[in-house]
């Protein structure tokens, strides 16, 4: 009898061959469903067949038993596919375990080597990790508000813009804030706030000088801030006439004791009493990053039309800032009648800031957080090299491997899953290098960041690091693997090892990485040399006055005097007692103190000039000072004499050297007029003298804008610049004589102008020693890379060597030919790196003094410095190539 | 065979399946054979139960299937009790044991006259 199944045997067969290699290619579930069904089938027809049925009925019969089985197989596909869906991922899971077992055991076995990569990359992986926590704290997260990424501040800015060359925030009117607060339906909060400093009056002494900030009732809300005790402000507050304090967590502690019964009682603020409600935690703080710790709070009455406040507010979810800013706007133009009184018809512009615009370190970070990346880089290109090279020599096993059967995919993984352990150590290491910088960082930071105290290594920060070492590791597996994934077993497997085409190709890959990488170290060193010109600049620029042992003390003379002639009074009294005081050489009085700048707002006419149009209003540098100002501050009068006359009616006025070459520039400025027109008004002054220029404005200003310097009868808020004689400490006896004269006046703010000018440069010079730090940690891992190139290459060529040796090259014939290959990858990359730099040297203009961005000397240091390092990097490469014994190195291999 | 016995079927199949299995390793074909030759053809497997209850028993962990060749050269999924399928059929072995005897005896016993 003819049996079914030695005939379908064969063709059943080799489907099942078909389908098995199928099923190598992925999950094949209908496939295995469909057989099994079908070998059932089979089996209940040969059955039949096997009770004599023919074996066309048999079949028939056969699937009529079955019936229809659709649903029961699709219900075994689903069930099937699933389970082979958990197996591949078992498989996956499995097959990284082992990949990394394995690369666990290849990297312990070249420790040395391993170490090199793993600090190469925590160095590189650490110094972005410090300067992300920095950017982290003051620019993505700059206040500790909720919701904090929908808050902007609100301001005017002139609608000319200004020629101060600072930014300037003119506070909008109480009218206009009381509309928008009103009426503005894109914020959901809107607060106004101001500080000041004012007078605590003590049992125990002189009237404390303290910070005094006035908010709002939902002050506390907007900030999510609860008092530790007591309770804040409410509008009942705010209506009953606001005198009610809350006060500092530091103040409580400090002045009062931590007294838990503070609530309640009074304390006295410019000789009015407040009742304290309550006492708000350290973290309490206007919106303003740098501005002071207050120390009391007062409620803030928005119908006090004299207040000048700052704004602040929080938009509405999904609203953009250019929507608020038109609302604004528009409700601005429509009480354009009330606008600020004292601002006239100048126009102005509403401006809204997200809080990181506001940060005065923005620039500097945004270079530093450049600057690191491109460390980075370098660190990532030389463990691509060591990679490289480790793969070079792996050559072999890698070959034995494919030829065994691993795909290049698999191949390529492990290599990959090596990196990624690198990078996973380098992470760790780069983390414990981030927080050890970041500490650094903030003990070296000036005075004036105090806000970098606020940087902290948190869950983003750690985020970030670790998604920028798993960064690394794919551009360091990869740039490490691109040989691999075309190497051919064949050649790598045959006698002599490395093929020659392999070679070449390996050789030059690494020296695009390390050319590469000289070319980014030059970008890092020219900048950083232009930093340190800038600086040197700076520190050894003339200031064209005398600021040693200079001391300013402030008299806010406003609030206690009322009237010219009081005021003139007290100041009388009071610079006769300092005079008196030991060791003061002499003084004089003036509005503006160095470095701080006063302006006039107006236009600026020369007589005979048209009258300056409506719109032309700008910011005009003055000062108001005796007539031995000059002799007194060491500013040499070029042309004319100081203001001989000081009353209003000879209208004297004294220009610097930049004003008056600015508008005569080859007459003689004297005796010609000027005034600065205001509302189309102003009167007129004549020039008396000519002083020459002085950077009495700071020292990254520019002393030759035009400065006016008059006389006045009546000073507001004078200064007394006190200069002392050599060693003498003035300021407390200059406290106390202030004291003695008036005894209701705060303790008054004394400063070493000296001291401040320093000061002043302090971030700039901060910005620049990180930028050299950095500039030096990339040098360094360049060189090492150059290095690690050519001693690979030499090491690689020893046989080469060693033949060119026996046939009779000299030792300086293989220095040099080492030497050239070092020097040119080095040159190259200067080159690119020259080219690069000028355009990257856009980012640092604005933080350059003295200095220009495609400044030649700083160029040339630049080049010069990563030449010598470059050539430094080449010599033990350079001797271990001389030192080839001919004898031993042909022996070899 | 729309009867009785079908529905009756579903609940105990993974049981008679385990058991069948407990013997030796076998296909679904076999098994099926097994359970029909076992009952006297009382109980016909169904194919629409037998092979989503074999997935699932599978799935579950109790059993595994391979593919070999048959006695007839022929390829075939074969499956095996594995040492979790041990315990399930012997607890759902005690389990079954103790539910039919309830049944048995409510079949058996006659109502008490009042």
């Amino acid at each position: 009898m003819h049996d079914p199944q030695q005939a379908s045997a064969p063709n059943a067969r080799r489907a099942a061959t078909w389908r098995r290699y199928l099923r190598f290619w992925g999950p094949r579930a209908e496939a295995d469903v469909d057989d099994e069904i079908a070998f059932h089938t089979d089996m209940r027809a040969r059955d039949y067949m096997a009770r004599g049925m023919s074996e066309a009925d048999a079949r028939r019969a056969a699937a009529r038993r079955l019936g229809d089985l659709t649903q029961a197989r699709a219900e075994c596909i689903a069930i099937g596919s699933r389970r082979e869906r958990r197996m591949t991922r078992a498989q996956l899971v499995d097959a990284f375990v082992h990949d990394v077992r394995f690369a666990w055991r290849t990297l312990g076995r070249q420790k040395a080597w391993t170490a090199v990569a793993i600090i190469t990359l925590a160095l590189g992986i650490g110094a972005n990790t410090a300067v992300f926590s920095v950017v982290n704290a003051l620019l993505l997260h700059p206040l500790p508000y909720p919701n904090a990424d929908r808050i902007a501040f609100v301001y005017l800015e002139p609608a000319q813009g200004n020629n101060t060359g600072m930014s300037v925030v003119v506070l909008p009117g109480m009218p206009v804030i009381r509309a928008w607060k009103e009426n503005a339906r894109s914020f959901e909060a809107f607060e106004a706030y101001m500080d000041e400093d004012r007078s605590l009056r003590t049992t125990d002494g002189p009237p404390a000088s303290v910070n005094v900030a006035s908010v709002l009732p939902s002050f506390s809300e907007f900030t999510g801030t609860k008092p530790i005790i007591g309770r804040v402000f409410t509008s009942r507050d705010v209506a009953d006439g606001g005198r009610v304090a809350l006060l500092s967590e530091s103040l409580w502690r400090g002045r009062y004791g931590s007294d838990p019964q503070i609530i309640g009682k009074s304390i006295t603020l410019d000789n009015q009493p407040y009742s304290v409600i309550g006492v708000m935690p350290v973290g309490y703080r206007l919106p303003q990053a740098e501005v002071n710790v207050s120390d009391v709070w007062l409620p803030l009455d928005l119908r006090n039309d004299s207040a000048a406040v700052r704004l602040v507010g929080r938009l509405r979810p999904n609203v953009t800032m250019a929507s608020a800013k038109r609302e604004l706007e528009a409700i601005y133009a429509r009480s354009s009648t009330e606008k600020p009184k004292s601002l006239g018809s100048t126009d102005f512009v509403v401006r809204l800031a997200a809080p990181s615009e506001m940060v005065s370190f923005r620039q500097s970070l945004l270079l530093l957080s450049v600057a690191v990346a491109l460390v980075l880089l370098i660190a990532c290109g030389n463990v691509a090299h060591l990679l490289l090279a480790k793969t070079a020599a792996r050559q072999r096993e890698l070959a034995i491997r494919a030829a065994m059967g691993a795909s290049r995919v698999r191949i390529v993984r492990q290599l990959l899953t090596e990196s990624l352990l690198l990078a996973g150590a380098g992470c760790l290491g780069g983390m414990l290098i981030g927080w050890l910088g970041l500490r650094a960082l903030v003990a070296i930071r000036p005075d004036s960041l105090a806000e970098l105290t606020e940087a902290r290594m948190d869950g983003t920060t750690l985020l970030v690091t670790a998604g920028l070492a798993a960064l690394t590791a794919t551009i360091v597996g990869l740039l490490g693997t691109l040989q691999s994934a075309r190497f051919s077993a064949n050649d790598a497997l045959k006698a002599g090892a490395i093929s020659v085409s392999q070679s070449r190709r390996q050789r030059r890959l690494r020296s695009v990485l390390v050319v590469s990488e000289m070319a980014v170290s030059t970008v890092l060193l020219v900048g950083a040399t232009l930093l340190i010109r800038s600086i040197v600049h700076l520190q050894t620029v003339d200031p064209g006055f005398d600021a040693s042992r200079l001391y300013a003390v402030r008299l806010p003379l406003g609030r206690e005097y009322t009237t010219a002639a009081a005021r003139q009074a007290f100041l009388t009294e009071v610079t006769a007692r300092m005079r008196r005081v030991s060791g003061v050489e002499g003084l004089t009085i003036s509005t503006a103190v160095p470095p701080w700048r006063s302006f006039l707002i107006g236009a600026l006419q020369v007589e005979g000039d048209p009258l300056p149009p409506a719109g032309a209003t700008s910011f005009l540098d003055y000062n108001r000072i005796e007539p031995d100002y000059f002799r007194f501050v060491g500013i040499r009068l070029v042309e004319g004499s100081t203001i001989t006359d000081t009353s209003k009616a000879a209208g004297q006025v004294v220009i610097n050297a930049g004003f008056a070459k600015k508008y005569w520039p080859r007459t003689s400025a004297l005796g010609h007029r000027i005034r600065v027109v205001y509302n189309g008004q102003g009167d007129w002054m004549t020039i008396v003298g000519v002083a020459s220029d002085a950077l009495t404005s700071g020292l990254m200003d520019d002393a030759s804008r035009p400065m006016m310097y008059m006389a006045t009868a009546d000073y507001n808020e004078p200064a007394v610049l006190v200069r002392v004689a050599p060693g003498a400490d003035p300021i407390p006896s200059l406290r106390t004589v202030v004291a003695q004269a008036d005894p209701r006046l705060p303790s008054p703010n004394v400063s070493n102008i000296e001291s401040v000018m320093q000061r002043s440069i302090a971030r700039p010079r901060f910005t620049m020693t990180l930028l050299v730090a950095f500039t030096g940690l990339a040098l360094v891992l360049a060189a090492v890379g150059l290095y690690g190139v050519l001693a690979y290459s030499v090491a690689q060529q020893t046989r080469e060597i060693g033949i060119r040796i026996a046939l009779g090259a000299t030792r300086s014939e293989i220095a040099s030919s080492v030497l050239r290959r070092g020097i040119l990858m080095a040159a190259v990359g200067a080159l690119v790196g020259v080219l690069g730099a000028r355009w990257a040297s856009k980012l640092l203009e604005s933080m350059l003094y003295g200095v220009g961005r495609t400044d030649l000397v700083s160029f040339a240091i630049g080049v010069a410095v990563l030449l010598a390092t470059a050539l430094a990097a080449c010599l033990v490469p350079v001797r271990r190539a001389v030192g080839v014994d001919p004898l031993i190195s042909i022996r070899a291999d | 065979m729309p009867d009785s016995t079908t529905d009756f079927l579903k609940g105990t199949l993974d049981l008679m399946v385990l058991k069948t299995l407990s013997w030796a390793p076998a296909h679904g074909y076999g098994i099926a054979r097994w359970i029909e030759q076992c009952t006297d053809d009382v109980l016909q497997v169904e194919e629409g139960s037998l092979y989503p209850a074999l997935h699932k028993l599978e799935e579950r962990g109790l059993i595994v299937a391979e593919w070999g060749i048959t006695e007839h050269n022929r390829r075939a999924k074969f499956y095996r009790l594995t040492t979790a399928g041990k315990k399930q059929l012997a607890a759902s072995r005690d389990y079954w044991a103790r539910f039919a005897g309830a049944v048995f005896k409510v079949l058996e016993t006659s109502p008490t006259p009042r």
